[in-house]
């Protein structure tokens, strides 16, 4: 990844690209508000509480998208967090069992996942010639395969302390508790991005790794913080798909990587790094959430909603590529 | 003097790492159960990982020019639905007319995704995320729910158990695609391209090279891969399902990095793609034949990927220290 | 500051959506949708039924099966629909994305916002189900589990297409009289966590330790193919590999019998095998001769297995049955009156019939119909 940077420098003409990006989370928005209209005209079940009530699985997939965003951001990629939710679900749902109090079932979940973000970003810093897509490829066989070891023939496990789970699985209103926490995380996250020291480091090394390197920022630092973060993140999705399911399997968290990058994509940040902006890629996490919400509502074939996302996702870059360049050519006419 | 420049291109060679690998694996696997090493079991490898083989290539080229592919797998399964489908429900019958038919879909597949990475200018990676979904999704839907199974694909499936000059047809087709592969990339125009765009973009473009039709051609090649693939399949195990090959891209990735090929672009070769499929096909045919528990096959499986790509890393920084000495003296 | 605009259109947004959504919801809160819900299915419904006067008029029937593009399955659906169309009732069909619980959680979501009446399920997870079908019992909807099943207390009934030791006898039995009585064989099983066939060859080991008959099979290996083509071949060639003398292999699912059989019948093996399969997929493997890998093999009939699905979701809405021990219905399309009866840990079931063989007498006759 880092021999794009190069490329990607030379490529970017900034006033325009800035332009366009914004111009996107405007669109974002209207996209938004269009699928929500769309979806109350299709479904007479439409409506807030419904909605609210099928949000939890999707709200965990929203908090691995949020460090999925600034993995992206670096360049890297991480395809290894469905598992990591899977184990650490496996092992939360296994301490409980064992009669560990709730509140150190929640430590333990997000400690395993931090455990597998200090792997990945491990094996990622101290072999860079390693491309992160490969190394984590291995781990998500690796991490699931530990579940499934530990899982046994049954391949499933279910609490016994239900309540516990389900407490946290409540709702103030219609409003999940997951709900107000994802809020928070936005917030963070945003604020992180673009204030902090951090944010801007990102940044900086995922559109020029080279440079970041000469200027002195701890690049390799940086990027094991991104997994470890990735990491206690997928601890955290796995409590509260836990809270929804009381329990773990081998198929827990299969595919959410897919969905987390997905909902980055669609949101303009770009897979090569350096660009793009964390509110564009929460627009886009609530526009995916409620567009599969009111298609499965009016029972639309499931992988007619997969084939609609796959347009919608090449849609989101090439349209505004073609405009882009469209601006461009626009701009020679006028300059000659 | 001869003697030592020979020592120094095979040291020098990136693929020295990989048979080195490749051969410890098989030693350990051979003491572990004798009957590994049997004729016929080798065979049964090549067969069974000729999808994995053939795909390798076409991934060599996409990420020879800096791109990636993971559209390949519900390309290959559109594909083989659709033949197996008209098979089974009589619109075809000539095994030649179906990879023919599965062939071109995978092509067309391949071209509409190259046209928008190449003119587009989508990056690879969310325009095949996009065909991942749309292809699966279409392989899906023209199933409608419906399998073609050993025999509804009546002649089709014997394609795959005929034998050419005492060698199963589908290792003959392996055999033929890496033959024109290592031809094309090593001694054509249209192979100097594809390194040439994937190590600088820019300077391919300056020396008057089309990139975005270089890209297009290599998603095509990709496609065309994929789509005979499909067949392939279908015909080797007398069965096509909509979630045919779910997750192969991985594998076929994995195989193209563990031969070396680097994933952003210029740097790979046939040979190597061939070391690392062929590393993957032996851990995959091992692992139930050792006796591994089978609720741990996975892990190990994961363990040695990994194991293994980062032995090729310190073999090759070891290699590359030990030529640089040489050259100082 | 376009960042700020940004956040409050995004806030207006969020507002918008609600106020649209409270100003339908008729305020229901979680507690007693129950009511609301019934209402507005019945209302949703009333148009389609309103020709025919059936006993499910008016009602809406939801089946969730394992996963989408499986004939299998579909089969299932099939004989569901057939059923509660033909009582005038309407049938939601909603498959998950892929075949894992999560996938069904969604969807199982998605009908209780709809508000069906009763949702029929063929669980992917035992356990991962019972919070969101619990849900549903809330919310007033009848569940009942088919094919495979979850945990007692998160569904009223379920429609088991075969008891698990009929199923394991006739494979027990299958493999003595294709040994000849004695010899290696070995097992081809779905994922190492798939909970059917994990019951069945637990059950098969039990019949057999407990027979005398069986002291000279000895079962060498259980390999697993995660249902998957490639794999369940290589696992098999595997076991050939690892046990030249075995003499029987039995693959309890329909996708590794496939594979398995086509490896014996390509290497022209002296093991043969048999197990659970579709005729539609096994017919060329099934023969008396050595030509034929399979000399026969067993299933249910899904289609029945879905109209029994039928007959308990109706009985279930109309309040026949509650899914306790001992009740009866009727199921006039399959022409017998079916008993709830115990299941081991205090839940109940509904016992479809004993498995059916596939022999190279009935083979052709089947292989067209599922």
């Amino acid at each position: 990844m880092a021999g794009k940077s190069g490329r990607e420098i030379n490529a970017t003409p900034q006033n325009t690209l800035k332009k366009s990006i914004l111009s996107w989370e405007g669109i974002l928005v209207i996209i938004f508000l269009a699928v929500l209209v769309l979806c109350r005209i299709l479904s007479p079940n439409y409506t807030l509480n419904n909605v609210l009530r099928e949000m939890p699985k999707y709200l965990s997939e929203i908090f691995l998208f949020f460090p999925m965003a600034y993995i992206l951001m670096l360049g890297e990629i991480d395809i290894s967090v469905g598992s990591i939710v899977c184990l650490s679900a496996t092992a939360g749902c296994l301490a409980s069992n064992a009669g560990t109090p709730f509140p150190l079932v929640i430590l333990i979940m997000l400690l395993v996942g931090g455990l597998c973000g200090v792997v990945n970003g491990l094996i990622i810093t101290r072999f860079p010639e390693l491309p992160s897509m490969i190394v984590t490829l291995g781990t998500q066989i690796i991490f699931r395969g530990i579940a499934e070891i530990v899982l046994g023939n049954g391949g499933s496990v279910s609490v016994t302390d239900s309540a516990s789970f389900r407490a946290i699985s409540k709702r103030v209103g219609p409003f999940p508790y997951m709900f107000f926490l994802v809020v928070i995380c936005a917030v963070v996250f945003v604020i992180v991005s673009v204030k902090m020291k951090f944010g801007r480091e990102l940044m900086a090394i995922g559109s020029n790794r080279r440079t970041s390197l000469y200027s002195g920022i701890k690049v390799k630092a940086t990027i094991f913080k991104a997994y470890v973060i990735m990491g206690v993140f997928s601890g955290l999705a796995a409590l509260f798909l836990t809270a929804a399911s009381y329990g773990a399997n081998t198929t827990t968290g299969d595919g959410f990587e897919m969905d987390a990058i997905a909902m980055a994509v669609f949101g303009g940040i770009a897979t090569t790094g350096g660009k793009g902006k964390m509110i564009g890629g929460i627009i886009a996490a609530f526009i995916i959430v409620c567009l599969r919400i009111g298609l499965g509502q009016i029972n639309m074939n499931s992988q007619l909603i997969l084939l609609i996302i796959g347009i919608l996702l090449i849609a989101a870059v090439i349209l505004p590529n073609i405009s882009a360049s469209f601006k461009a050519a626009k701009k020679k006419k006028s300059q000659a | 003097m001869e003697k030592k420049s020979l020592l120094k291109k095979i040291t020098g060679s990136r693929e020295a790492s990989l048979v080195i690998v490749l051969a410890v694996l098989l030693v350990i696997v051979t003491i572990l159960n004798p009957a590994f090493m049997t004729a016929n079991n080798i065979l049964e490898i090549l067969k069974n990982n000729s999808i994995t083989l053939i795909l390798t290539l076409g991934m060599l080229c996409v990420l020879l020019v800096g791109g990636i592919d993971i559209s390949i797998a519900s390309t290959l399964a559109f594909a083989g639905m659709s033949v197996g489908l008209l098979i089974k429900y009589g619109f075809l019958s000539s095994t030649f007319l179906g990879f023919v038919i599965a062939i071109a879909i995978g092509a067309l597949c391949g071209l509409i995704i190259g046209v928008i990475i190449g003119y587009g200018k989508v990056t690879p990676i969310i325009a095949t995320m996009g065909g991942m979904y749309i292809f699966r999704a279409l392989a899906y839907l023209v199933g409608n729910s419906q399998w073609a199974g050993a025999d509804a694909l009546g002649s089709f499936k014997n394609f795959a158990l005929e034998k050419f000059l005492g060698l199963n047809k589908v290792i003959w087709v392996v055999i033929i695609c890496y033959v024109i592969f290592f031809l094309l990339l090593k001694w054509t125009k249209f192979g100097r391209n594809i390194y040439a765009v994937g190590s600088n973009t820019e300077a391919a473009e300056i020396s008057g090279i089309n990139v975005a039709n270089v890209k297009v051609a290599v998603y095509v090649i990709m496609g065309t891969l994929s789509g005979l693939c499909g067949a392939l399949a279908t015909s080797i195990y007398a069965s096509a399902q909509p979630n045919m090959q779910d997750g192969k891209e991985m594998d076929v990735i994995a195989a193209c990095v563990i031969g070396g090929v680097s994933m952003s672009g210029g740097r790979g070769s046939v040979p190597g793609a061939l070391l690392g499929a062929l590393i993957l096909a032996v851990i995959g045919k091992a692992l139930p034949l050792v006796g591994i528990d089978a609720i741990a096959q996975n892990t190990v499986k994961g363990v040695l990927i990994v194991a293994v790509i980062i032995l090729n890393v310190i073999t090759q920084r070891t290699l590359d220290r030990k030529n640089l000495e040489r050259r100082e003296m | 500051m376009k960042k700020r605009i940004l956040g409050l259109v995004l806030s207006v947004a969020m507002v918008a959506s609600l106020l649209a959504g409270c100003g339908s919801s008729s305020e229901a809160p979680a507690a007693d949708t129950a009511a609301a819900t019934t209402d507005t299915a019945a209302a949703d419904t009333d148009a389609a039924a309103t020709t025919d006067g059936g006993s499910a008029a008016g009602k809406t029937y939801a089946i969730v099966p394992k996963s989408a593009g499986n004939p299998y399955n579909e089969k299932e659906v099939e004989g569901f629909t057939k059923i509660i169309e033909a009582n005038g009732g309407t049938v939601v069909v909603n498959y998950p994305e892929d075949a894992t619980a999560d996938a069904q959680i969604t969807v199982i979501n998605s009908l209780i916002s709809q508000g069906v009446d009763s949702i029929a399920v063929a669980a992917n997870d035992a356990n991962a189900l019972s919070a969101v079908l619990q849900d549903a019992m809330d919310a007033g909807i009848k569940v009942s589990t088919l094919d495979s099943d979850a945990v007692g207390e998160a569904r009223m009934t379920f429609a088991n297409q075969a008891g698990v030791t009929q199923v394991a006898q006739a494979l027990c039995d299958a493999v003595l009289d294709i040994s000849g009585g004695e010899g290696q064989w070995a097992i081809v099983s779905a994922s190492s966590q798939a909970t059917n066939q994990n019951a069945w060859i637990d059950a098969m080991k039990e019949i057999m330790a407990a027979d005398a008959k069986y002291a000279n099979l000895e079962l060498v290996d259980i390999q697993y193919g995660d249902d998957e083509p490639e794999l369940s071949t290589t696992v098999t060639q595997a076991l050939l590999t690892n046990y030249p003398d075995l003499k029987v292999i039995c693959a309890p699912t329909t996708v590794g019998i496939a594979a398995a059989a086509k490896v014996l019948q390509d290497a022209g093996s002296s093991c043969k095998l048999t197990g659970l399969g579709l005729p539609s997929e096994m017919a060329e493997y099934i023969g008396a001769d050595d030509a034929h890998s399979c000399p026969y093999m067993f299933l249910w009939n899904p289609i029945e297995l879905g109209e029994l699905s039928a007959y308990i979701s109706m009985a279930l809405v109309d309040g026949t049955i509650t899914g306790a021990s001992g009740e009866t219905f009727e199921a006039p399309e399959l022409g017998v009156t079916y008993t709830i009866t115990d299941q081991d840990g205090g839940a109940t079931e509904v016992i479809l019939g004993a498995p059916f063989a596939f022999t190279p007498e009935n083979i052709e006759e089947w292989k067209v119909i599922y």
